[in-house]
């Protein structure tokens, strides 16, 4: 080897250690991170991430790029946690072991977490898969570090505006995540979203849509207005020939040729059964899949949908994905209960008005007395502007004054919310505040009787304080275990 | 006597992006606990507006797609607008149909985009998104009252030399982030880039935009004071948090 040869591999070498010691004391500060804000009762899902990243840029990309199988990304305002836990169960019923983001921390230093926490020490990852949820805003991002073989993008509604400015900006922040996917990817979409169907990002991968084909009644109180009515290309009105909610339906541009896409996997037809279960007839590729789903709902049955999608792009036997799917419950937050001193507690997380919307509607037709508890936060991860308290429609509780035998509002916004309340029309001087989240459910389990039903509306980081409080009564698994 | 107020909403399905609803139904409420019989009548792009029959204009916000939209189904009835303006036709404008009053808006590229020239003011657009907790000083009563909302716009207003801005900005960036002025008012014209919903939690805006309407077709503009303990605990909640330091750094991006 000539003396010139020689210089250049002791300086890579020299490099390569240097990077090593530089990726090992990330990953090490990480892993320490998560084990001390775990201590002190906490999930350890942003601060660590967000140090290790610190240290190492690139952090995320190293170790994604390590997986034995690959990286998938899930996305959308709705739906991408409830989507995202029926992928993580059908790739374990495959046989497959998975790294994923579970508690919601969807951030680019929540999926570094993930990873950090399941890197050995010397920097080596023995999981087949990383699933990771991402945050709209944080996708191209999340893409480019971890360079994922699937996206999945179930919708665009009006979430946390505050964030990204309008519609059309988490629109176009998709579509840049949709771009810097690395070319033999496939993608998965929702067809009944006219904002994804525009989308670019084509280039070298495939794309698989999925959509309902039956016939639904709009729901006439959703009256919260369609988020994307114009054309994507010549920005005309669209025409609705179905909508299943809000802007999501069959549609076409009158003025140029736009049109929804024939899903390459359909529902085709649905019967709800007594017991609240669905059956769903799903047809796809010139076969048909009959699945029994306990999950309620159109929301349910669009998750349902993309997840059953990715299973087919990633080639995961058919029997194995129905399985699942027929056996899944709501993951973290989503309608969750918990017995506590003989009162039955569920949490329901709320961020947007269709979802929250969704969620009363739900209490409201199981038709049965109940105290209801809404804690509103305006932190990062909740949404700093609460105006869309005044899309949710409040107004459904005032029409049924029986079923609510008493009424709190909670968070760093309870009193927007105890105005929000008077204006549904409630009984407002009945209406108790208290800030504080933990007092305001021990206030609130004090006042449910013993056989009592309470429900907890909590935004993201109000629901963490409330788990944090149940944790410490005894109550519930740290959510971190919840994987 | 019977009083009742008619006020039109403009594109309800297109300019309803910041919890407009909540500034509907606070001036419903408001109404429906005075006996006053008031009526919301959506108008959608193509509909005709009878000027005659409307005694409150209401515009919300809307995404730049739908404001293009928008802009050009107004332009049609500029002049009856402007006319009845000039009548003292209360009008309450709230983000994108704020700079929609305006002479005109200068996209990012330069292209520029004609309004209604109702308010004499310019909007261009800026890069950087100026968005937060808001609280202005607000001169239509003496003596001043504060409203609070919550502001998040790209383009910056510039009012011109005659225009009086609706406040001035105590925290928040306001009409251009420079100037601390928020909003602007003209005759019964109140244009702001304040929503949260705005008038839900500052109840006596929503009480001074009734009783204009009121005033506008010679009724009788008083109205009997209502309990506002909740609307001015949570005026109040917001004027905290939007000072709070510690607020600020865990609901900011920085």
């Amino acid at each position: 080897m000539s003396s010139v040869h020689k210089e250049a591999a002791k300086t890579g070498g020299l490099k390569n250690r240097l990077f090593q010691v530089k990726k090992t004391g990330a990953i090490v500060v990480g892993k320490a991170l998560i084990a001390i804000t775990r201590l002190l009762g906490r999930g350890g899902t942003t601060l660590p991430g967000r140090l290790a990243i610190r240290i190492k840029p690139d952090l995320a990309e190293l170790l994604a790029g390590l997986l034995l199988k690959g990286a998938l990304v899930v996305t959308g305002t709705n739906g991408k946690t409830t989507t995202s836990a029926f992928i993580k169960n059908i790739l374990k019923a495959a046989g497959y072991s998975c790294i994923h983001n579970q508690s919601g921390s969807n951030m680019s230093w929540g999926v570094a977490s993930a990873l950090v926490d399941s890197a050995s020490v010397g920097g080596t990852i023995t999981a087949d898969w990383a699933l990771m949820e991402a945050d709209e805003g944080a996708f191209p991002k999340i893409v480019q570090d971890i360079r994922p073989l699937g996206v999945v993008v179930t919708n665009i509604f009006r979430d946390q505006l505050d964030r990204y400015g309008e519609i059309d900006r988490i629109q176009e922040a998709i579509g840049r995540g949709m771009q810097a996917q690395p070319a033999g990817g496939f993608q998965v979409i929702n067809a009944d979203d006219p904002s994804l169907v525009s989308l670019g990002g084509l280039e070298g991968k495939q794309r698989l849509t999925y959509g309902l084909e039956i016939d639904l009644i709009e729901d006439s109180f959703l009256n919260t207005g369609r988020d994307t009515k114009t054309c994507p290309l010549c920005k005309k009105e669209l025409t609705y020939e179905r909508v299943y909610f809000a802007h999501l339906g069959h549609y076409h541009c009158p003025a140029c040729d736009f049109r929804r896409p024939m899903p390459d996997v359909q529902l085709t037809a649905l019967t709800i059964k007594a017991d609240g279960s669905s059956l769903l007839t799903i047809e796809t590729f010139d076969r048909q899949i009959n699945i029994n789903s306990p999950l309620p709902g159109t929301y349910n049955y669009y998750n349902l949908l993309a997840a059953l999608t990715c299973a087919l792009a990633l080639k995961i036997p058919e029997e194995k994905a129905v399985k699942t799917l027929e056996t899944s419950n709501p993951s973290f937050g989503r309608m969750e209960s918990f017995t506590v001193n003989e009162r039955e507690l569920v949490i329901a997380l709320i961020k947007n008005p269709v979802g929250a919307n969704e969620v009363l509607r739900t209490i409201l037709n199981r038709a049965e007395k109940a105290i209801l508890l809404v804690a509103i936060n305006d932190k990062i991860a909740d949404g700093t502007d609460v105006s869309w308290l005044w899309d949710v429609d409040f107004e459904q509780l005032a029409a049924r004054p029986e079923q609510l035998t008493a009424t709190f509002a909670a968070g760093l916004r309870a009193r927007d919310m105890a105005v929000r309340f008077k204006y549904a029309g409630l009984d407002w001087q009945q209406v108790l505040v208290e800030e504080n989240s933990g007092t305001a459910l021990c206030r609130a389990l004090q006042a449910t009787p013993p056989g009592g039903k309470l429900y907890i509306l909590p935004t993201y980081t109000a629901m963490l304080e409330i788990r944090r409080h149940l944790n410490r009564m005894g109550y519930g698994r740290p959510y971190w275990e919840d994987r | 006597m019977d009083r009742q107020i008619n006020i039109y909403h403009l594109y309800p399905s297109h300019l309803n992006l910041y919890g407009d609803r909540g500034n509907m139904l606070a001036l419903s409420r408001r109404a429906w606990w005075r006996d006053i019989e008031l009526q919301i009548i959506p108008i959608e792009p193509g509909d005709q507006i009878n000027f005659d029959r409307c005694d409150l204009l209401f515009m919300g916000g809307g995404q730049d797609s739908d404001q293009l939209l928008v802009a050009a189904d107004l332009k049609k009835r500029q002049v009856e607008m402007r006319q009845a303006v000039e009548a003292g036709m209360p009008v309450f404008a709230v983000c994108g149909s704020y700079q929609l009053l305006g002479n005109y808006y200068t996209a990012a590229a330069g292209e520029k985009i004609g309004g209604l020239e109702i308010l004499d003011l310019y909007t261009e657009a800026g890069n950087k998104r100026l968005i937060g907790n808001a609280v202005i000083s607000c001169q239509l009563w003496q003596p001043a009252r504060t409203l609070v909302g919550f502001e998040n716009h790209a383009g910056k207003t510039y009012l011109g030399p005659g225009l009086q801005p609706l406040g001035t900005v105590l925290n928040g960036f306001g009409n251009n982030g420079r100037d601390k002025k928020e909003g602007a008012v003209y005759k019964n014209v109140i244009g702001t880039y304040l929503h949260g919903s705005l008038l839900p939690k500052n109840p006596w805006l929503t009480d001074y935009l009734l009783a204009k309407a009121l005033k506008y077709r010679d009724q009788d503009s008083s109205l009997s004071k209502l309990d506002d303990s909740t609307e001015t605990e949570a005026h109040q909640a917001a004027i905290y948090l939007a000072r709070s330091w510690r607020h600020r750094l865990r609901s900011s991006r920085a």
